[in-house]
């Protein structure tokens, strides 16, 4: 394998902008038919990296050199880089639910016959490519009927239909279930039969084992090291990433629960448009001091209970809910944060953050009531208590005043999490908050949580992860189809067990 | 960072040459009396663009507002002439009425989720009708005989030089203050600041220009009143979108309203209370442009809704919301405002009015857009 020719070279790649060098001297060697992983915190660089491969960013804005089958490649935009075979596959997919796979996959580049869109052949040669691939989808499928899973495949189809042979996949896996991580990864290690090279960037560090042949390490925007996967363990990617050996994934204090702060009581609610409900006759309680885990597979009502509970969405039918001794029935997020309750939701770009507007401004959103004197904002109040859960969260940006869209995934969390603790929440609950951040962030969240319930607070995680579930949470209630699917008053349960619960009313 | 100051510049260098350009064709555009005119118009486009940006912020958009100013100050004037109401009850009752109106438009789009345009549109359309029966299909006088009133005041008032100085003098000093204090702070907190040379020189432009506006005032008759409520509305538009929680709710809901909601801000009454505020600018504006025609015609108001959306997006306000700032949104009013009176003064004629404005409005936002992707 060493002595096949790169067929991408980047060489001593440095980026900068304002205030910040994201990339010092990168250099980074993709070889024919490999699967090469990048592996970094979030801010580590790799996201630049990959727009500097596919030419988002210009090739006069950085300095350094990237190679294609040994000749210089100076990409002025995305589309250069597309006609020299390099196409990125982004986290959020850029496909039209309205139309079908094959329109999809064949959208501006429809084969013509008299002028006409010839749709026989644009079905036929999606149904050959399907084939090729070994993907077991219908070509006349409406593209938003797929599961995410399906849907990251067709946007693979995509891009090899265009006779792309360097594949970016940027996190591909993100968003997948169980099972079509599965599919996913059979399908990109099948793709080296076909002469496609792919680079692979991920978090989750088990798939990165399990799929690539060489994993570099990127740590504050330099390359730290190329290791051969099979010569490799997780423990020295994470210890090359970090820059220090991690000893506990989940550092876990001794916790001790008091009273009763949260308690839902044969709740059920029904779905915002259709006519069915989401959750069914779920009853729980949370005490101060302590890590509520929710766990169960997709679509199982968990981030519905959370939206309900914060009186975001969803409408009760039956059943009662009660926090710190009043009822809790509330009418607007406004209220629930006002009584202490808080969300951080699973989907911080939709939910979470004006992406537009700088980190202050974020921050600071959900507290300015308190922020006043005399009906204005109280500017010094108001950037001291910034500075303070920026310093407090230690997010990684230049300034208070730069784009939170500018920042990476990770660091977006923190800010999120910071608006909230800003409203000094009793209660605060937990969205999937490590979805899509680094190992680094991760453990910087469960720190956060620690210190949370420390204080007194009670925190409710919601997550996929069953790891962290069980490595978090000090006790346990799994949802499964809108309804409880089993309870565990502590965590000495194996991940069979809650599996079996989660598939309980399937 | 850097697109700003950019986008900034281009617009205050097109304002002076599209103001060199009418300078030098017809010598009267800057006379004192036409330029005293002038600045009675501004005022009365600025201070309509200045009530748009606050819907257009949260992504809302109001098609109603030159339907309205016609109706409202119609209204003001059948009140005053016809039926002996004094002046200034006359005009509260007409502020009052622009409340309600715009209260319930803001209700309808903010509670049931109507989008803007559709109700504005609706609105554009009722308010012409009412407009209509209100004045009768007929002229309307705003005053009666020569006898000068509370409204007909807003337009013929002017202040005379030695107050025109001594308004100068206290607007400068707190205006170099506040910078200078805004600098003070950003510093202590360990912002970036501009260095002293901007400082100075942005200080220096801004005294400069409103000095000059006083003694081009002072010329003719003196600082006009209506540039002078101008002028209040902006600082407090400028105040309440910069420093109150309410305008950083209008930046967060144009940003991302899911978001917004999901933060606890209360978005529909957000939502409503920049329509309603909007509401009693548009009174105001309809009382000001019915005052400076001297009385209630049915072309009173006309297209203004058009001219108050050009500028605020001349001035670098997104339609889709959650971007705009009052300074911008001057400068495009004055932009707009300076094309047309120029255009008059050359004896152009309407249609190639509304052609030039509507050249310059694409090139404008096709300008923003090139700027923006850089």
């Amino acid at each position: 394998m060493t002595d096949e020719p790169a067929i991408l070279h980047v060489d001593r790649l440095t980026k900068r902008f304002p205030g910040v060098v994201a990339l010092k001297e990168v250099t980074f060697d993709l070889r024919e038919g490999e699967i090469h992983a990048l592996c970094g915190e979030n801010g580590a660089g790799k996201s630049t990296l990959i727009k500097c491969i596919s030419g988002v960013w210009p090739h006069d804005s950085y300095e350094g050199a990237i190679t294609v089958r040994g000749r210089p490649a100076r990409f002025g935009n995305l589309a250069d880089a597309k006609q020299a075979g390099i196409a990125v596959i982004y986290q959020e997919l850029a496909l039209v639910g309205g139309m079908t796979v094959a329109e999809n996959i064949f959208l501006g580049n429809e084969p013509t016959r008299g002028g006409l869109i010839d749709w026989n052949k644009v079905y036929a040669d999606t149904a050959a490519l399907l084939k090729r691939y070994g993907l077991d989808l219908d070509p006349a499928a409406l593209v938003h009927s797929l599961g995410i899973g399906q849907q990251q495949l067709v946007e693979i189809v995509k891009a090899l239909s265009k006779d792309s042979k360097i594949l970016l996949l940027d996190e591909p896996t993100a968003a997948l279930t169980e099972t079509e991580v599965e599919i996913l990864l059979r399908i990109v290690k099948d793709l080296r039969r076909h002469g496609v090279t792919c680079i692979y960037i991920s978090h989750k560090l088990d798939e990165v084992m399990a799929i690539a042949d060489r994993i570099t390490v990127l740590r504050d925007g330099s390359s730290i090291a190329t290791l051969e996967a099979r010569r490799t363990s997780k423990d020295e990617v994470i210890r090359n990433m970090v820059g220090r050996p991690i000893t506990d994934l989940f550092p876990r204090h001794s916790r001790n629960p008091g009273e009763v702060i949260l308690e839902v009581r044969n709740l059920s609610v029904k779905h915002p448009v259709e006519d069915r409900l989401v959750l069914e006759d779920i009853s729980f309680f949370l005490r101060r001091g302590e890590v509520l885990g929710i766990g169960g597979l997709m679509g199982a009502g968990r981030t519905e209970l959370l939206m309900h509970l914060y009186a975001a969405t969803g409408e009760r039918t039956a059943g009662k809910a009660s926090f710190a001794g009043e009822p809790l029935c509330g009418n607007s997020p406004g209220e629930s944060l006002a009584r202490g309750l808080a969300l951080v939701s699973e989907d911080r770009k939709r939910f979470g953050l004006i992406l537009e507007k700088d980190i202050g401004f974020n921050l600071s959103l959900s507290s300015l009531g308190t922020l006043c004197s005399g009906g204005f904002i109280d500017a010094n109040a108001e950037i001291k208590e910034n500075r303070r859960f920026f310093e407090f969260l230690r997010v990684k940006a230049p300034s208070l005043e730069a784009p939170v869209g500018t920042l990476s995934g990770g660091n977006q969390q923190k800010v999120v999490i910071g608006k909230i603790l800003m409203t000094s929440p009793q209660v605060v609950l937990l969205d999937e908050p490590t979805r899509g951040i680094d190992v680094g962030a991760k453990l910087e969240v469960y720190e956060l949580i620690n210190r949370l319930t420390a204080d007194g607070k009670a925190v409710i995680l919601v997550s996929s992860e069953m790891p962290e579930l069980l490595g978090v949470s000090d006790r346990l209630l799994i949802l499964s189809e809108g309804k409880v699917g089993g309870e565990f008053p502590d965590t000495h349960v194996t991940q069979t067990d809650l599996l079996k619960a989660a598939m309980a009313h399937c | 960072m850097n697109k700003l100051p950019l986008r900034d510049f281009s617009m205050v260098a097109a304002l002076f040459a599209i103001i060199a350009c009418f300078g030098a064709i017809s010598p009267e555009f800057l006379g004192a009396r036409n330029l005293s005119l002038f600045a009675i118009q501004i005022a009365i486009t600025a201070s309509l663009a200045l009530g748009m940006l606050l819907v257009l912020l949260p992504g809302q958009i109001d098609l109603s507002v030159g339907s309205g100013v016609g109706l409202l100050g119609g209204l003001c004037a059948v009140l005053i002439f016809h039926h002996n109401i004094p002046a200034p009850l006359a005009f509260v009752i007409t502020l009052a009425g622009a409340l309600v109106i715009w209260l319930l438009m803001g209700a309808l789009i903010a509670w049931q989720r109507v989008p803007a345009f559709i109700i504005t549109l609706g609105g554009l359309l009722v308010f012409q009708g009412v407009f209509q029966l209100v004045i009768r299909n007929s002229t309307v006088p705003i005053q009666h005989g020569d006898v000068t009133n509370f409204v007909s005041a807003l337009t013929t008032c002017y202040f005379p030089p030695i107050v025109s100085y001594g308004i100068f003098a206290a607007v400068s000093a707190v205006f170099v203050f506040s910078m200078w204090h805004r600098r003070g702070q950003r510093i202590r907190h360990g912002f970036e600041v501009e260095d002293w040379e901007l400082f100075f020189l942005k200080a220096a432009v801004a005294v400069q220009a409103l000095l000059l506006l006083v003694i081009v005032g002072n010329n003719y008759r003196g600082l006009p009143l209506s540039l002078a409520i101008l002028g209040l509305l902006a600082v407090g538009i400028h105040l309440l979108t910069t420093q109150t929680p309410f305008g950083r709710y209008l930046y967060a809901i144009g940003g991302n309203r899911e978001a917004a909601v999901v933060s606890g801000i209360p978005v529909n009454k957000v939502i409503i209370s920049a329509y309603a505020i909007l509401g009693l600018i548009v009174a105001m504006v309809g009382c000001l442009q019915t005052a400076y025609q001297g009385s209630s015609t049915a072309t009173v108001g006309k297209q203004m809704e058009l001219d108050a959306i050009a500028a605020c997006v001349i001035g670098g306000t997104s339609l889709t919301g959650g971007k705009g700032n009052v300074l911008g949104v001057l400068i495009g009013a004055l932009i707009i405002g300076t094309l047309i009176n120029g255009m008059t003064l050359m004896g152009a004629s309407e249609e190639a009015k509304f052609i030039v404005r509507g050249a310059v409005l694409a090139l404008a936002v096709w300008m923003d857009v090139r700027l923006n992707r850089k």
